[in-house]
């Protein structure tokens, strides 16, 4: 087993692979002042999962944003499948296959989980108009056949009437829909009870193996060491360890992050 | 026995049904004080003269006034704002209208420039809130005052003749039976925003905008676009209002169109339009700018004296806004 007392960056082992999102020397500062993160790499492979962690403030959710493309790096490049692009928008990193589900899932709760599922990127006729025969029959078939989320009976249900479960494996199902290749999860399990949070990691173990790459960001390193492949801590802006989990246990993990 | 009861499950399934349509209450509301209304036409013709053809004329007449506002107003709650310069709208852009035909402009150039006054305030207002971060409520109010100031100045606080001939009657006034070409101008522009508003992924864009502001930002919807868009509609539908009206009286007043922001807000609120955004209904919007001038109109009828119209109105939306929130919990 590694050295326990070490606190300093251990990078995991490069793979041969290109990784899908690669994100090199990424600074973000605030309002030109505030330092939100400081030289961070990150990568992504493609069917991974990798665990976020870090305390409050470290720097998550501002590494999140800038890979959704919601905010842009003050400083730093970022690469799909080896090419370098820039994620100006949302709008950008979803077109690359990014899809982001944050705390509040990113649902609408006044609307049906038809229309939440194709918001944004309805199907519509020349004119602009919703085709919602086929966004239903495609809906439908997606709760069906693809992602099962329990309770739900038909695809009009108003998504403010479900279940905090349920909302996630809505967010999920849309994500899905669209074939995305990145998933990133902000705080996931945060609104879940206990048996709902085992199936939603159960649930994202089975994503990997469909071919998706999962960016779990947490406070719950218990959660994260069940499903992560990798673990990427951030302490204060920076990368303190970006670990395999075969190089690592959880009682490692647990002394590092609370070291900072 | 049996029949009654079949009856009767019959008429709670379609109570159930249209109740639990997005304007199921207020089309509740709205049917029971017709039937009520009409009965009592029915029962005394001679003192409640509801179902006369003057009074239905004078129904469909002012209905759509407040109700094209209304419609545009339903949008933008519906994302998540608010205007109240749309009564100053509506009196600038029928004092332009007035004062280039007056001035020896063609009708039809007057009638451009007044929806592009009302195109372009909206628009101003639009930038400015969506810039600036703002709470409309707060930079509409100036709007409402300087835009109105505007109106007293080119006016110099006097009323502008607008005598545009039959043809201009008969495409903005003219009856049909007790029909006013005015009300038809109402329901095909509600039509039309029903079909934006629900079937046009536009319309999708507006509810996500005003149910959650982050989610939809995040799923790539431009919101301050739709927010924009929706000011200038109003700013449109607003000043169209205005150019019906005038067409009506012949007339443009400098104060015409004071509290109609408020009406129309109140409208909407009847109908069931959230105030925070998100939820709202166009035959709500229609039904609640429907439903407060037939209260008015009841209350004429009955010889009210003027102040319970205002009393009325007060405990109508204090109602409507309790209601639909409980409702909305459940």
């Amino acid at each position: 087993m590694s050295d326990t007392s070490r606190t300093d960056i251990k990078a995991a082992p490069q793979r041969e692979q290109t990784p899908y999102i690669e994100m090199r020397n990424i600074t973000k500062y605030y309002g030109g002042t505030i330092r939100a993160l400081h030289d961070v790499n990150f990568r992504i492979n493609r069917r991974e999962i990798v665990g976020l962690v870090g305390d409050n403030g470290a720097g998550k959710s501002t590494l999140i944003k800038i890979i959704s493309g919601v905010l842009q790096p003050t400083e730093g490049q970022i690469f799909v499948e080896g090419k370098e692009t820039k994620f100006s928008s949302s709008k950008v990193a979803m077109q690359n296959g990014i899809e982001t589900i944050y705390q509040d899932m990113n649902l609408i709760d006044c609307m049906d989980i038809m229309r939440n599922i194709f918001c944004g990127r309805e199907t519509t006729t020349s004119m602009g108009f919703l085709d919602l025969k086929e966004m239903q029959e495609r809906a439908m078939h997606l709760l069906k056949n693809e992602v099962t989320i329990e309770g739900i009976r038909s695809p009009e249900q108003l998504v403010g009437n479900l279940s905090g479960g349920q909302k996630q494996a809505v967010s999920i199902a849309r994500a899905m829909f669209f074939k995305n290749q990145v998933l990133l999860l902000d705080e996931p399990t945060s609104a879940l009870s206990v048996r709902e949070t085992q199936a939603f990691l159960n649930h994202i173990q089975r994503l990997r193996e469909e071919g998706l790459s999962i960016v779990l960001v947490t406070h719950n390193i218990f959660h994260a060491y069940q499903v992560a492949d990798r673990f990427f801590l951030l302490s204060q802006g920076e990368c303190v360890l970006d670990v395999d989990k075969s190089e690592t246990d959880i009682d490692e993990l647990t002394k590092i992050i609370v070291a900072h | 026995m049996g029949e009654t009861n079949a009856r009767h499950s019959g008429a709670r399934a379609l109570f159930n049904r249209v109740h639990g349509l997005k304007s199921g209450n207020i089309l509740i509301v709205f049917v029971a004080i017709q039937v009520i209304a009409i009965g009592a036409s029915l029962a005394f013709p001679q003192d409640f003269r509801y179902l006369s053809t003057s009074n239905l004329q004078v129904l469909f007449r002012s209905i759509p006034t407040l109700g094209i506002i209304a419609m545009g107003v339903n949008l933008l709650m519906i994302s998540g704002e608010f205007d109240l310069s749309v009564g100053s709208t509506f009196a600038l852009a029928s004092l332009v209208m007035a004062k280039l035909f007056n001035a020896g402009t063609p009708l039809i150039v007057a009638i451009l420039a007044a929806i592009a006054i009302g195109i372009m305030i909206g628009g101003v207002n639009g930038y400015i809130v969506v810039k600036s971060n703002v709470p409309s409520f707060i930079i509409t109010l100036g709007s409402m005052w300087f835009w109105r100031g505007i109106v007293l100045l080119v006016s110099q606080a006097s009323n502008e003749a607008f005598n545009p001939g039959p043809g201009m009657d008969a495409v903005f006034t003219a009856s049909i039976g007790p029909v006013q070409v005015q009300f038809l101008w109402f329901v095909a522009i509600a039509i039309i925003c029903w079909f934006f508003l629900e079937r046009h992924k536009l319309g999708n864009h507006i509810f996500a905008t005003g149910g959650n502001v982050n989610a939809a930002r995040a799923l790539g919807i431009n919101v301050k676009r739709i927010k924009m868009m929706n000011f200038m509609i109003l700013g449109a539908l607003a000043s169209l209002s205005g150019i019906i009206s005038t067409t009506r009286v012949n007339n443009v007043s400098p104060i015409q169109g004071e509290g109609l922001e408020l009406q129309a807000i109140a409208a909407c609120v009847i109908g069931g339009t959230a105030l925070m955004g998100g939820r709202g209904s166009v035959l709500g919007a229609f039904l609640g700018a429907a439903l407060l001038f037939t209260v008015q109109d009841v209350l004429l009828l009955l010889r009210a004296p003027g102040y319970y119209l205002r009393l009325f109105v007060g405990l109508i939306i204090i109602l409507a806004v309790v209601l639909n929130e409980i409702l909305r919990k459940k």
